[in-house]
């Protein structure tokens, strides 16, 4: 990754230098052992702070929509689930395409520190040194070698496309093909499987600790809505409480309002400080949309999104037709 | 004040003894985190913990809680309270950073001449019994905001972990009266107390050397137009506000009312800064529309409105907003730019 | 529960009745309701209707909600697809319910429960039908427990 790292850079200062970009939005050192943090850079010198490494899970396309940004020419590093954002952004008109330089990157997986973390404690990383295939931790009296392999974040290793699907270069000029095993198709399928009570059930436990927060909704790359509907007071339609059925509520509006434009980036269950894993919701939603209408968001910015088209063939078998 | 001696195998005979008359609270491992929790049995409590993720301020001040209710009838309207006055409870295991940290909301919901007695009652019924921080992560900086890995305010028993025993020492009077009632407490040696200072010198040896925040206060006023300044740790905001809903002394509230044609209730809320919505007016006009400004008051409230109004820092140094940042916002970075300027 | 308290209580779910909301489009399905009246055509009493512009006014707030507010059941109709009085307002409809009937159905919400259909101005007989088959579902369902509050 080293490698790649410094041709990003390079061709990062060249679109600067070349005035083809405003300035960068990119990865930088984190504060603390395998973390990374979001870096802004307008001037060529400046470039060697760009960093390329295993830590860099955050979204970046949530910053484009800011206004800040709204009439620059803005370089920006993206990873495959970053770029479909991109491209939802775009397909939306919330992005126009030839303000942004898409700088692409190969993804070969995040790794999940908030789970090396969780398994460490007591212990504290104080340095991490990450190879090709390992992690080495180092904290006051340990120190620790992982299986790089082993801590993938789980929204990574169910990830259908690592490589940005559109994007102005590509690092490397080389594809990564991911062969992570992964159990998420399976997992949806045993719980669609259950009766509708196991289904609740299952939801009801996995959603009481969430304390509405909005963490998920902030994260998420396509919650860009001036005023969301859960801020919406006149009138409120949905409770603000902490009581199930108001926590249900939200989860299934927020989840019907990201349908077909959700591109699985993951960043809602990586934001939400509960540890409340909503990836089965977001797979769930790429089936609703493939099956249905056959889509599948974040690959062309020219075909609209299926909440905002529809044909008169659209399958309704879901209608109510008496005999 | 007590000094006394209990050998690590004693403790689950002393929550025993806890659980007959309390409810006892205690750090718990779920969903790969640490919380406070209610315990049932001595074997559900997790000590070997850095701190919790989530702080104890919620069995204080719970995420939603319902004020009164009020139903309509043909004579009037009628509004039933809730109060509850709650049983007696424990919290144990507490860090001292969090225990300093209910010593601010002690002053905030009991400002002016209101008392919250939402707060009020929970909290007067709850005896605090602290775990000293042996093994202070490298984001802590409590010994920067006048904290320590053993700092006693707010709690009313301290532990320290000795290794194989711990030193405990009663802090007051509720603390010496709960003392006497637990089992297995010996008189602590000078041996042990020595052994305790110094495992605190070698504890505050290992931390993170402290940040100067002296004057904080008036350079963060001098501060505070200056937009390049809070630009730089602003811009990579993506304000989901993980950083307050998670803070030991975040206290801000919402208050709506959720009600029928015949009867409802007024619930509170936690709410934050970090949304535009808080600030909304009904006009359409946001004071702090950027989230420049709302970063700037996070930082602004607990390190000047907070000294100015309650005489104090209203940050604990815990750390917590620096680890569940997704996008590792780091406040001490901003000590340090103050440092600079 | 004491034996008389469980008495009570089959007693009263024996009588229960599904109350049920019906969100009609003005231009066809609330005219099909009122042919249906007109004509004097029988169907169950367990329907409270809002009217509303059309089909594609129907915000899934209002769906949710109305679980949440303690109705068995919620019935969306309106006029037969290339009908639809603003051109495509129930081809958006038709869109917006499918995709939220998954989700919420996914999440446990049970079949039968969102219901939705087409019936234009001359269906009066349909919309009786129609009635009848939804009452004839959620009653089979039973009382809605899941996404009432409290
Ligand atoms: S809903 Fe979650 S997974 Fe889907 S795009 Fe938003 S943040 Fe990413
Ligand atoms: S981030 Fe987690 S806790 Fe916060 S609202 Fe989303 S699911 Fe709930
Ligand atoms: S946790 Fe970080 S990103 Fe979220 S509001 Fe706080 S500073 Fe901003
Ligand atoms: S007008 Fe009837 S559905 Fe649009």
């Amino acid at each position: 990754m080293e490698k790649l790292e410094k041709i990003m850079q390079d061709t990062a200062k060249h679109f600067l230098q070349e005035q083809k970009v405003d300035l960068i939005i990119g990865y930088k050192q984190g504060t603390i052992p395998l973390r990374t943090t979001p870096c802004f850079v307008t001037k060529p010198e400046d470039i060697s702070q760009l960093v390329w490494n295993v830590c860099c899970d955050h979204d970046l396309t949530n910053f484009l929509l800011q206004p800040e940004y709204k009439d620059k020419k803005v370089g920006i590093i993206v990873k495959g689930c970053d770029a479909r954002a991109l491209v939802v952004c775009m397909a939306e008109g919330q992005i126009e395409r030839k303000m942004v330089t898409i700088i692409g990157m190969p993804c070969p997986g995040m790794i999940d520190r908030k789970r090396i973390e969780s398994e460490l404690e007591p212990k504290e990383i104080l340095v991490a040194e990450i190879t090709e295939d390992q992690i080495h931790l180092k904290g006051k009296d340990f120190e620790q070698t992982l299986q790089k392999d082993d801590y993938i974040q789980a929204s990574c290793k169910s990830c259908r496309y690592n490589n940005p699907p559109v994007c102005d270069v590509l690092i490397g000029g080389q594809p990564i093909e991911l062969s992570f095993n992964d159990d998420l198709d399976e997992k949806l399928a045993e719980l669609e499987a259950k009766s509708p009570d196991e289904r609740w059930t299952y939801f009801t436990t996995l959603l009481s600790d969430c304390i509405r927060c909005y963490a998920c909704r902030n994260a998420c790359p396509l919650c860009y809505c001036k005023e969301c509907f859960v801020d919406q007071t006149q009138p409120q339609w949905v409770g603000k409480t902490t009581n199930i059925s108001d926590i249900m509520f939200y989860h299934m509006i927020r989840a019907f309002h990201v349908a077909g434009r959700c591109v699985e980036c993951g960043a809602c269950t990586r934001a939400c400080p509960m540890n409340i894993d909503l990836r089965l919701i977001t797979r769930k939603l790429q089936n609703i949309v493939k099956d249905r209408y056959g889509f599948e968001a974040g690959l062309d910015p020219n075909v609209p999104p299926p909440m905002g088209t529809h044909t008169m063939e659209d399958p309704q078998e879901f209608i109510t037709e008496p005999e | 004040m007590k000094e006394k001696i209990l050998p690590k195998e004693q403790l689950p005979q002393i929550l025993k003894t806890l659980l007959e008359s309390y409810k006892v609270f205690a750090p718990i491992k779920k969903n790969g985190f640490y919380v406070f929790g209610e315990i049932e049995t001595p074997d559900e409590i997790a000590l070997n913990y850095l701190n919790s993720k989530i702080p104890p301020k919620e069995i204080f001040y719970p995420r939603t809680e319902v004020l009164f209710t009020f139903t309509k009838s043909p004579q009037g309207i009628d509004i039933q309270e809730a109060i509850n006055p709650s049983e007696s409870r424990v919290i144990f295991g507490i860090r001292p950073c969090d225990a300093k940290s209910f010593t601010l909301l002690d002053k905030f919901f009991s400002y002016g001449k209101f008392k919250d007695p939402y707060y009020q009652t929970r909290r007067e019924n709850t005896l605090l019994i602290g775990l000293a921080c042996v093994n202070p992560r490298s984001t802590c900086f409590c010994t920067s905001i006048n904290g320590s890995p053993f700092g006693e305010e707010g709690l009313d028993i301290l532990f320290v972990d000795l290794g194989d025993k711990y030193f405990v020492k009663s802090l007051n009077l509720k603390g010496d009266e709960l003392l006497d009632q637990l089992p297995g407490l010996t008189p602590a040696s000078e041996k042990d107390r020595f052994n305790m200072t110094e495992l605190l010198k070698k504890v505050l040896a290992s931390m993170t050397p402290e940040i100067p925040i002296e004057n904080i206060n008036t350079k963060l006023e001098q501060l505070f137009d200056e937009e390049v300044f809070w630009d730089q740790f602003s811009q990579k905001c993506i304000g989901c506000a993980s950083c307050t809903f998670l803070c030991p002394t975040c206290t801000c509230f919402d208050v709506v009312d959720e009600e029928t044609s015949s009867s409802g209730k007024r619930i509170r809320l936690w709410d934050t800064c970090q949304f535009p919505l808080f600030t909304l007016h009904g006009s359409g006009h946001n004071p702090r529309p950027t989230k420049r400004q709302r970063l700037r008051q996070r930082v602004m409230h607990k390190f000047s409105y907070y000294p100015k109004t309650l005489d104090e820092i209203g940050c604990v140094g815990c750390g917590r907003c620096i680890i569940v940042c997704p996008v590792n916002q780091d406040i001490r970075e901003v000590f340090k730019a103050l440092q600079e300027t | 529960m004491t034996v008389a308290e469980e008495k009570s209580q089959i007693k009263e779910e024996k009588s229960w009745e599904p109350k049920i909301l019906a969100f009609l489009c003005n231009w066809c399905s609330y005219a099909g309701a009122d042919l249906a009246g007109i004509s004097r055509l029988q169907y169950p009493p367990n329907i409270r209707v809002v009217r509303v512009p059309c089909s594609g006014r129907v915000n899934p707030f209002y769906l949710i909600k109305a679980l949440q507010a303690g109705w068995d059941g919620v019935l969306v109709s309106g006029c037969h697809p290339g009908d639809c009085h603003y051109l495509s307002g129930n081809l958006v409809a038709r869109r917006r319910f499918a995709i939220l009937k998954d989700i919420v159905e996914f999440m446990g919400i049970s079949p039968g429960r969102l219901n939705f259909s087409w019936v234009s101005a001359a269906e009066g007989e349909k919309f009786s039908k129609v009635v009848k088959e939804v009452v004839e579902k959620v009653k089979k369902l039973g009382p809605i427990r899941k996404m009432v509050k409290e």
